[in-house]
């Protein structure tokens, strides 16, 4: 045979896994985006198109019916949560043109308090107050992040009703559902751990270690996802999105790409499906703008997107599951609830 | 050639003086490099200031931009200037340690600084410090100490060279 046809014979014949790979996922996502379409609302961070600053945003699971829902052109916004019933939403405002850190931006700028269709939005103090702000499982109260400590702070006095010391957890503090637990990221025999720690005694343990962070909880209070970065690949490798119970028993990957790192972990309320965000740069893309926010149901985990070599061979059972891209955002968070926006 | 004994002397004579001149201006120079690390920021910041030698940096310093840490180095104190430190070994967490001083303060930790460029075993630091590390310092910390000392971990605020 021809040397140069053989050489584009092999060319053809080395990009096959990702075409077919491509197109599988392609006739996937269909029913996948169907299934989900009236599964209720996800709020993210995403720039404006308009004026190019961060702005919150609802749409419906399969990325239909976007709404800008703070449309502040003088202000950044970041960082939602639907309060546990849905009807309310806590994120964090910064002056226009602040830099959102992506492991500092639960200490940067105001805490804010809005209907969970963006209306009526309240200051909670001033700049830098009420850092790392997450919801009781009654929306009554907030869980603080300090220097001083873990704070519980009552959102109708804003009086702090309890403190627990944080043992070294320094940033991205999540309550669990249930109340029972907090999750964060920690310095524990080495940093950036994962831990758990209970909610009445501040006892601590180790749920995961080494290059892990962003936990979040699942809706049963007893499971916690997390982006980890495993050591043993190439050069400085790539973040993975991982889950393990709450003691740290059994982690496993759920979805991982080489060539991207996945953050943003977070889960429909009944822990079907999973949202996370993937970005070719490390850091989740909070100093940009954002990322592809994807959903994926959680039956296909562990997946694998891409060619992705190097993390087959160590995820040799891995499936090519069906991602659902949806739309370049950051920290999307998801309620069941009808939160009032027009279709 | 015929040599002119008379006027290599008087060269040579002004070679000798012109080397002790230079001897005397070197000793006065070298005598004003000693610096004690003293300053205002040193001498004002903190509860506590040392000073004290850099003993041991386990692990490598590492330069991330797209993340900061402290790392925890070990000291000897060689002088206690304020407040009350009964320890001979320190371990202190310096922020970013692998910049100078002077560019380490950043968005998440404003007050630190100094004018130490580098940080090398055996450099004599003046520092202004507080302490427990965990009271004034919120991130990750590289402490390759944990589990094998009981002693708190200082927080270095400022921290100065001194030379001598």
């Amino acid at each position: 045979m021809n040397p140069k046809r053989l050489l584009w014979l092999m060319a053809a014949i080395s990009t096959l896994p990702v075409c077919v790979a491509f197109a599988a996922s392609g006739t996937q996502v269909a029913p996948l985006a169907q299934e989900v379409a009236q599964k209720g609302w996800i709020v993210y961070a995403a720039r404006s198109a308009k004026n190019r600053t961060w702005d919150l945003f609802v749409m419906r699971p399969d990325g239909t019916h976007r709404r800008n829902i703070t449309n502040t052109p003088d202000r950044e916004e970041g960082g939602p949560r639907f309060s546990p019933d849905g009807k309310r939403l806590l994120y964090r405002n910064f002056p226009k043109g602040t830099v959102i850190h992506h492991d500092l931006w639960g200490f940067q700028g105001k805490l804010v308090i809005a209907a969970a269709n963006g209306t009526n939005p309240t200051e909670i103090g001033g700049d830098r107050e009420y850092p790392w702000a997450s919801w009781s499982p009654d929306g009554k109260q907030i869980a603080c992040l300090t220097k001083k400590g873990i704070q519980i702070v009552d959102l109708g006095t804003k009086k702090i009703v309890k403190q627990l010391p944080r043992k070294g957890i320094y940033q991205q503090l999540f309550w669990s559902p249930d109340g029972k637990w907090f999750c964060g990221v920690a310095n524990a025999r080495i940093m950036w751990t994962v831990v758990r720690m209970n909610a009445a005694t501040g006892v601590l343990n180790i749920v995961h270690e080494f290059q892990s962070c962003t936990p979040d909880w699942l809706p049963d209070s007893k499971h916690i996802i997390y982006p980890s970065r495993p050591a043993g690949q190439k050069g400085s490798g790539f973040t993975q999105l991982w889950m393990s119970d709450g003691t740290g028993k059994e982690p496993r990957m759920i979805y991982g790409e080489d060539g991207s790192h996945i953050y943003g972990g977070a889960l429909s309320p009944d822990s079907r499906y999973v949202l996370f965000t993937r970005c070719a740069k490390d850091g989740g893309g909070s100093e940009r703008s954002g990322a592809p926010i994807c959903l994926m149901r959680m039956a296909d985990a562990p997946a694998i997107g891409g060619p992705s070599p190097a993390l087959r061979k160590v995820h040799p059972n891995a499936r090519n599951a069906s991602v659902l891209p949806l739309v370049d955002g950051w920290e999307p968070h998801w309620t069941y609830a009808e939160i009032g926006v027009q279709e | 050639m015929k040599l002119d004994f008379s006027k290599y002397c008087i060269r040579r004579g002004r070679n000798v003086t012109t080397v002790l001149w230079i001897a005397l201006l070197l000793s006065v120079s070298c005598a004003r490099q000693v610096d004690t690390g003293e300053g205002p920021d040193v001498s004002s910041r903190g509860s506590f200031e040392v000073t004290a030698r850099l003993d041991e940096i386990r692990g490598d310093l590492i330069d991330d931009p797209m993340y900061d840490y402290a790392h925890v180095m070990k000291y000897t104190v060689l002088q206690v200037h304020r407040g009350q430190v009964d320890q001979e070994t320190l371990y202190v967490g310096h922020y970013n340690p692998a910049k100078p001083r002077s560019r380490a303060a950043d968005a998440r930790v404003q007050e630190i600084g100094g004018n130490v460029k580098q940080f090398r075993v055996g450099a004599v630091h003046r520092m202004a410090l507080e302490v427990p590390i965990d009271d004034h310092y919120m991130g990750g910390i590289i402490n390759k100490y944990f589990g094998k000392i009981e002693d708190p971990v200082y927080w270095a605020v400022w921290t100065n060279e001194v030379t001598e």
